[in-house]
């Protein structure tokens, strides 16, 4: 199954993201997210990391967990090749959604990955998570 | 089609009217005139329409001829807002806090430069780190970090980096008051360690460029400004830190908008009421991301001077290198302005837009006080950027507010496409521009086409009174991220 497309958006950059369910939209969101970074120039999956993320509604969550994601590529030049999300939950205390996974990845090296977008944030612009047919789609603009 | 809802007002202004969408508070006024209407898209006319709606805007929710759909507020909006009955917006001052633009000009001739340009952009190219995940030169500690905040633009002179005249010549003198590093979430902190002093990517540039056309001559002359000079253009902002505050404070907004009751069309306009606690807070945070930005033009230019120093085997003085002026076009900032006949504190956000202050202005440096503020509007790597200055019609009709650039056109995906086959880098050079860009697809999503020509942009603010021309730059070098 084909798990990211890329959106045309003046101005920005954005990515519609498939999965047959949450675990694997998010996961296959992050690698829409590592594309547009690299440009779709292999990473490798030597270093493993555990991140967590919490939001306000679900599409809060995706939007803080990418966010995770784009703060360790900015500031520690991580960048992931593949992320395995262990659990997403809805916490029957308190509102709002929880995230917690594996991301595999590397440190970038300009002299092996690409530099395509330098990804600054996820956005809540045309933000979206839908379902058809017992497929999920999410989209997301990011801000560059 | 919406756009048949809009009522021309002469020659360069449309009105969003009040009947346009429920919910509208104030009319919409777009800067924009017969040609650049057809550019205007749906999207951008409806987020003019959203911002007209939030509370206590004053007078009309307005945009700049090269306004493009943003996050909440569109790119080129200005809005202000009452301080007792209005908010204040994170959207309305985008992610990257103070981006800005700074010119450098020189007493170098375009002839001076040009058998040495391809030496000069190389060197600007290995000394200033730009592009995705490049390494700033300088590391900070924490402490030095929050001093950034603090004291901005000065930070960077104390570290020897400029001039204390370079501050003069900065907006607000390359420092906000009222920043509180205690605000500053530690994740922000780490994401700006390493960032200070670097370009970054996407639109964000260094232009060598010289002076082609000079429309007011008197003053230009005032400006120390002649044609044929060749003159750096910078144009960066807060980088990973803004942001990371802009982040940060988007929760923290839509919280506070759910607590204050108000009203949202769409989740990036989220606000606070200016009294609030939060909205406090995100100013006082927003105003350290600006104090960061104008570190790191104040850093990028002292490099830049360097690097023609190396290339030219000159000392600074021999090259006339100065500061001609830096000005912030994502910003909120509390000023006073004309409301109703009184003067009246209110905060005006601007986002990609420029201040544009009148001759007389009391936050003008002496040097230009009698001219007015000197306004920098970059325009594409391939085509023209201009010198304007603020008029007291911008005061009067745009909270002393003009355009801050060209306004993509093209989507990046679009550009890379319409670019395929075509050798950018060269088509520019055949035309006497000498590109460096670390970023595969960059030259290909930046070029020309990809914008609207900054001339229309220009001739619209122009004709409308709310700044005016005094100098064209073209390019001839440039160094993108």
């Amino acid at each position: 199954m084909q798990r990211f497309e890329l959106l045309d958006i003046t101005g920005d950059a954005g990515i519609r993201a498939f999965g047959s369910d949450l675990k694997e939209l998010f996961s296959n969101a992050s690698a829409g997210l590592f594309h547009l970074i690299t440009g779709g120039s292999p990473v490798s999956g030597t270093i493993a990391l555990e991140v967590a993320a919490e939001g306000s509604s679900l599409e809060g969550l995706l939007v803080s967990w990418l966010n995770e994601l784009i703060f360790r590529f900015d500031t520690y030049g991580f960048l992931g090749s593949r992320v395995v999300v262990e659990d997403l939950w809805k916490p029957s205390e308190g509102k709002g959604w929880r995230i917690r996974a594996k991301v595999f990845g590397e440190d970038f090296d300009p002299s092996k990955h690409g530099r395509g977008l330098l990804i600054k944030a996820a956005t809540y612009h045309r933000l979206k998570i839908a379902e058809t047919d017992g497929r999920l789609t999410a989209d997301i603009i990011f801000d560059i | 089609m919406v756009l048949d809802k809009l009522k021309r007002l002469g020659e360069t202004r449309l009105e969003v009217p009040v009947s346009y969408k429920k919910g509208m508070r104030v009319p919409g006024i777009i800067y924009v005139d017969a040609t650049l209407e057809k550019d205007l898209e749906a999207e951008a006319v409806d987020q003019v329409a959203n911002v007209a709606s939030l509370p206590g805007i004053i007078g009309a929710s307005l945009a700049m001829p090269d306004i493009h759909t943003g996050y909440g507020f569109t790119i080129g909006g200005v809005a202000a807002f009452d301080l007792h009955t209005g908010i204040v917006s994170p959207g309305g001052v985008g992610y990257d806090i103070n981006c800005g633009v700074r010119l450098l000009r020189s007493n170098l001739s375009r002839q001076d430069v040009s058998p040495r340009l391809k030496d000069l952009v190389s060197v600007l190219y290995n000394e200033i780190p730009a592009g995705v995940g490049s390494k700033g030169r300088i590391r900070l500690g924490a402490q030095d970090e929050k001093q950034i905040l603090i004291k901005g633009a000065a930070w960077a002179v104390e570290q020897g980096l400029g001039d204390h005249s370079d501050l003069e010549k900065t907006e607000s003198g390359g420092r906000l008051e009222g920043a509180d590093p205690s605000l500053i979430s530690p994740k922000a902190y780490e994401r700006g360690r390493a960032q200070q002093g670097t370009l970054g990517s996407g639109n964000h540039f260094i232009e060598v460029q010289y002076i082609d056309a000079i429309y007011d001559q008197k003053a230009a002359d005032t400006l120390g400004l002649f044609e044929g000079q060749v003159t750096v253009m910078i144009h960066t902002g807060s980088r990973g830190f803004g942001h990371q505050v802009c982040t940060d404070f988007l929760e923290v907004m839509e919280r506070a908008a759910g607590k204050y009751h108000i009203d949202l069309p769409d989740r990036e306009l989220a606000s606070a009421p200016f009294q609030s606690p939060e909205a406090q807070d995100y100013l006082a945070a927003m105003r350290a991301a600006a104090n960061y930005a104008w570190a790191n033009r104040q850093c990028i230019m002292h490099w830049a001077k360097e690097a023609f120093m190396k290339v030219f085997s000159s000392g600074p003085s021999a090259l006339g290198m100065s500061l001609l002026y830096d000005v912030a076009h994502n910003i909120a900032k509390v000023e006073e302005h004309v409301i109703e006949g009184r003067k009246t504190r209110v905060i005006v956000h601007r986002k990609g837009a420029t201040r544009a202050f009148p001759p007389g202005h009391p936050e003008l440096p002496e040097a230009y006080r009698q001219l007015g503020q000197p306004v920098l509007i970059p325009g594409d790597m391939g085509r023209a950027s201009y010198i304007l200055l603020g008029t007291a019609k911008a005061m009067e009709e745009t909270f002393g507010s003009t355009c801050h650039g060209a306004g993509r056109v093209m989507s990046r995906h679009q550009a890379i496409r319409r670019a395929k086959g075509r050798a950018v880098s060269r088509e520019l050079e055949d035309r006497g521009i000498i590109v460096r860009s670390s970023g595969r697809e960059t030259l290909a999503e930046e070029m020309s086409e990809a914008y609207k020509d900054v001339t229309s942009v220009v001739d619209v603010v122009h004709r409308a009174g709310i700044s005016r021309r005094v100098a064209r730059l073209r390019p001839m070098g440039v160094i993108k991220g």
